[in-house]
């Protein structure tokens, strides 16, 4: 797909325009966490598989910071649920 | 059925060492975050009313900065992998016009952050104000010193370009300077919802 750069730029956009309107409403419950580290997990991944490259490189290089992000996320999600 | 065969690249793009510095910088921040989040748990409070002080407008700016110019690098690096002996200095023209943009966000995101540093200064708040503080500014502060360097390897970037100094052979210097690039804007997609958005 030749404007793939330009759609994963539109996501990101989006996906942070939806953190900050939560944010800005302070519309911000513990269910609603959830959902906002989810979405920053899809806009990791996005940078990490499209904008770096790791997408067409060797998996194991791939799942580097996919993991990083699951982990940091994790553990935020623990520290702010328990 | 159509055979569809996708080769993957053995190594990721760029020079190795710079994967070993992306890989350190992912964990040293890591680190940071967690404590972060930890640190709140122990004082939900305190972190909810110091995060009220922040401006979470210039937050999202300088996330929509970054993201795009993300974009632009990558459109950069992007040009110089599609030319070829017969047109490498037309595709260099190109990369140095997506680097131009990159680095005006560089710039515009380092302004910003300027600005929202000198209101926290000129509100007394330092280090040693608070837990949120101390992590706020470390945080910022570290990515801000990163941003700084980036946007100094992407300049660097762009005088080679305008030199039409990439060839087919040789993409490696711009690959390096986009994957640190792209970290730099990693690490604020993290760092974005949890210091301005979660409470």
């Amino acid at each position: 797909m030749k404007k793939i750069l330009e759609i994963i730029w539109i996501v990101l956009i989006a996906l942070t325009l939806f953190a900050y309107l939560l944010g800005y409403l302070k519309y911000i419950d513990s269910a609603l966490v959830s959902i906002l580290l989810l979405t920053t997990f899809i806009k990791g991944a996005l940078v990490s598989d499209h904008f770096m490259g790791l997408k067409s490189v060797d998996s194991k290089y791939r799942v580097v910071p996919i993991i990083w992000l699951s982990i940091v996320l994790s553990l935020i999600a623990i520290a702010y649920y328990l | 059925m159509s055979d569809i065969v996708t080769t993957k690249e053995k190594y990721p793009a760029g020079d190795f060492g710079v994967w070993i510095i992306i890989y350190i910088e992912l964990v040293t921040f890591a680190m940071l975050f967690v404590g972060y989040a930890f640190s709140r748990r122990a004082d939900v409070e305190l972190f909810n009313q110091s995060q009220l002080m922040l401006n979470q407008t210039s937050g999202f700016i300088n996330t929509i900065i970054l993201i795009t110019s993300s974009y632009f690098v990558a459109k950069a690096v992007q040009a110089v992998k599609s030319m070829d002996e017969t047109n490498y200095k037309e595709f260099n023209k190109k990369a140095s016009k997506w680097l131009i943009f990159a680095l005006i966000c560089g710039a515009t995101f380092l302004l910003v952050k300027i600005t929202e540093f000198s209101h926290i200064f000129g509100e007394g708040i330092n280090l040693s104000t608070n837990k949120f503080f101390m992590f706020y500014l470390l945080l910022t502060g570290f990515h801000f010193m990163h941003v700084m360097l980036g946007s100094i390897i992407l300049f660097n970037i762009f005088m080679r370009t305008r030199k039409f100094g990439y060839t087919p052979e040789d993409t490696r210097g711009i690959e390096s300077g986009a994957s640190y690039w792209h970290m730099v804007d990693l690490l604020w997609i993290v760092l974005f919802p949890l210091i301005y958005i979660i409470r």
